[in-house]
């Protein structure tokens, strides 16, 4: 592993594992306020990519960079409402009910979405109409893609403003609160319907934010979904219920993945074969290696359990 | 719940009343089930094959049902625990030539141990982080088999044989898994009877306190991931011989969540559940396959979305299922066995 390669991974990996902990805040953000661990969290993110293509090409009419916006705009408002909807139509009825059954229901809700997408969508690959000029620019000497500085500045961006959000405004607050502890918040005149329903829009949010990064990346398609399990990765690593470790997790899961993914299928040959595909499976070593060693995670409160 | 008895039919000696079927309808109705599965071919004609299809993945949920169900721990990887058995199977009857009679034990056993060894870490990780634990054992399997067997397409698999009999057609197949369905449904059932099954609810009812009570959680949630993953293995071994050809995309998340939904949807922590939720979940997804294209073809607006109308009914489904009825089929059945049991009266 030369320093080279090593640096390089690091930059791309840090790009990536941005949008990563972007959508690994929204996962968190959901987990914190509600105690549902949302297996549906990919799907929400290929809402977002299959979305924001749709919505962009259909205001065609304008210029390119005012449609993206206005394909942006709807794309966010529309997650918003499906953050909404499904708190009140799936999520709501299940309040209180055990752990199984909510994961379950994630879980069925995530194949809902996607098969609704895929439906609409179908299953090719879909790009954005150039948006971001597609040259390349050096960072520490290292090339990168201009698309990938501008999503890992948008994520960078966005975090900063959830920050904020979560750290001085009303709503944030109060979702705070009740992520602390749910019925002392709710005695003080906190709604929990309420923050559950913030905490949903704000988690579709952030996916479909992610979506768009990844989707004027790489481009949509429905493998797309499989991000939500990185940033799961990305969770478990920094602990459940820790914003800040759910950031680091995502940049550290970007990184490892590109660096140690990237060299494990150029130089690793098992049986005189090379691993194909190592990359994808990275985030899920992530995960086991973090659940052998640190169930709790780097940041995570560690539960104790009693009696 | 309290059901009312039948009169005229009493229990003299405690062996009576332990019985498995302790009443005389359902020993008459044990009896007529056997005998419908033995005449099933001859009813059912070139429809056997439905019938085979349900068996085998009955089997692998009656094992989901005894980690899932009874001992309350969450598993996202069944599939591929089955995917362990059949590959067991594959290679013990291919390169080690080794009868099916052998095959069959063998991909359990190796299930089991498997299954042990992904349980160990349910002692320390629990709940969420388990599910999330056996999802990743779900993506790493998918991934050998990808790299290491299968690739992208499928591995051949001889076809059954018993004793120098080829099990190569529908009735014959429907004989061996009906035996194999019929034994390992009344072992489980007789399992979650004794000992080991009482210690598995009471660690899914709350692990510590079971433990406080002198139950060893280790060997216990071991024991039920080990199980469930040998039934799994079985039926994995079942379906690599039925199917003939094995591949990454029969041991998917997908078959994995489908095993979930046949828990749900049977009801979960009873004994007919899974057997429910299989012939459920399996039929409608035959009945998917059926009429998809038809539906496609009469209705020309819906075009490539009736693709996957699996997907979007099989969650709707889980969902529907488990903001109303989370007892599953189940409990709806209990429930009507109680309105005909007191007929006309409501109550």
């Amino acid at each position: 592993m030369s320093g080279q390669f090593v640096l390089e991974g690091v930059v791309v990996g840090l790009a990536v594992g941005s949008i990563y902990a972007l959508i690994a805040v929204g996962f968190t953000v959901l987990y914190k306020s509600t105690k549902i661990l949302n297996l549906a969290h990919g799907e929400l993110v290929l809402f977002g990519g299959y979305l924001a293509i749709a919505a962009t090409s259909a205001f065609g009419f304008l210029p390119t960079p005012a449609a993206f916006a206005a394909g942006v705009a709807v794309t966010l408002l529309a997650a918003a409402a499906l953050g909404f909807a499904v708190e009140r139509a799936v999520m709501r009825p299940l309040f209180g009910q055990p752990l199984l059954s909510v994961i379950i229901v994630t879980l069925a809700l995530g194949y809902v979405v996607r098969g609704i997408m895929v439906g609409i969508w179908s299953g090719e690959t879909r790009t954005f109409p150039p948006v971001i000029p597609a040259t390349v620019v050096r960072v520490a000497g290292v090339p990168v893609s201009l698309v990938g500085v501008w999503s890992a500045a948008a994520a960078a961006t966005l975090l900063v403003t959830f920050s904020l959000f979560f750290r001085y405004s009303r709503w944030g607050i109060a979702m705070r609160a009740a992520a602390n502890e749910q019925l002392t918040a709710s005695t003080l005149g906190v709604s929990l319907r309420r923050v559950f329903a913030y905490a949903w829009a704000f988690a579709a949010v952030a996916g479909a934010v992610g979506g768009i990064l990844l989707g004027l990346w790489l481009g949509v398609n429905f493998a797309l979904a499989a991000v939500g399990l990185k940033a799961l990765a990305a969770v478990i690593l920094g602990g459940l219920d820790s914003v800040p470790g759910a950031i680091l997790g995502g940049l550290l899961v970007g990184v490892v993945e590109t660096v140690l993914g990237g060299y494990m299928e150029a130089h690793v040959r098992v049986l005189g074969q090379p691993l194909h595909g190592f990359k994808e499976v990275t985030a899920y070593l992530v995960i086991l290696l973090a659940l052998m060693v640190r169930p709790h995670g780097l940041f995570g409160t560690e539960r104790i359990e009693r009696l | 719940m309290a059901y009312a008895r039948p009169c005229g039919d009493f229990k003299t000696s405690y062996a009576q009343d332990m019985a498995l079927l302790d009443i005389r309808l359902y020993r008459w109705g044990f009896l007529l089930l056997l005998a419908a599965m033995v005449a099933a071919p001859w009813v059912l004609g070139r429809w056997i094959y439905l019938l085979n299809d349900i068996a085998v993945f009955a089997i692998g949920a009656v094992g989901l049902s005894l980690v899932m169900g009874f001992a309350g721990q969450i598993s996202l990887g069944h599939a591929a625990f089955m995917a362990v058995g059949a590959y067991t199977s594959w290679f013990a009857t291919t390169h080690l030539k080794l009868p099916f009679v052998a095959a069959l034990p063998l991909s359990a056993v190796v299930a089991f141990a498997v299954g042990a060894v992904v349980g160990l870490p349910s002692l320390r990780i629990k709940g969420l982080y388990l599910a999330i634990a056996t999802l990743a054992f779900q993506f790493l399997v998918e991934y050998l088999i990808v790299q290491t067997v299968s690739g992208m397409g499928g591995t051949p698999v001889p076809p059954m044989d018993l004793f120098g009999v080829p099990v190569n057609t529908e009735v014959r197949f429907w004989y061996v898994v009906a035996t194999v369905w019929v034994v390992g449904a009344v072992f489980a059932t007789n399992l979650t009877r004794t000992r080991v099954g009482l210690a598995l609810m009471a660690v899914r009812d709350r692990d510590y306190a079971a433990q406080v009570l002198g139950v060893n959680l280790l060997y216990y949630k071991t024991l039920a991931f080990a199980l469930g993953a040998a039934y799994a293995g079985v039926a994995g071994s079942l379906f690599a011989h039925y199917n003939r050809v094995i591949g990454a995309e029969h041991f998917s998340l997908a078959q994995s969540i489908d095993f979930v939904a046949m828990l749900v949807i049977g009801g979960l922590g009873s004994v007919w559940g899974p057997h429910l939720g299989a012939a459920f979940v399996r039929m409608l997804t035959q009945l998917l396959k059926m009429w998809a294209p038809v539906l496609g073809a009469v209705i020309p607006v819906l075009g490539r979305a009736t693709t996957s109308v699996h997907d979007v009914v099989f969650g709707v489904i889980l969902i529907v299922f488990l903001i109303w009825e989370p007892g599953g089929l189940a409990t709806l059945l209990r429930k009507f066995k109680r309105y005909v049991d007191l007929w006309p009266f409501p109550h």
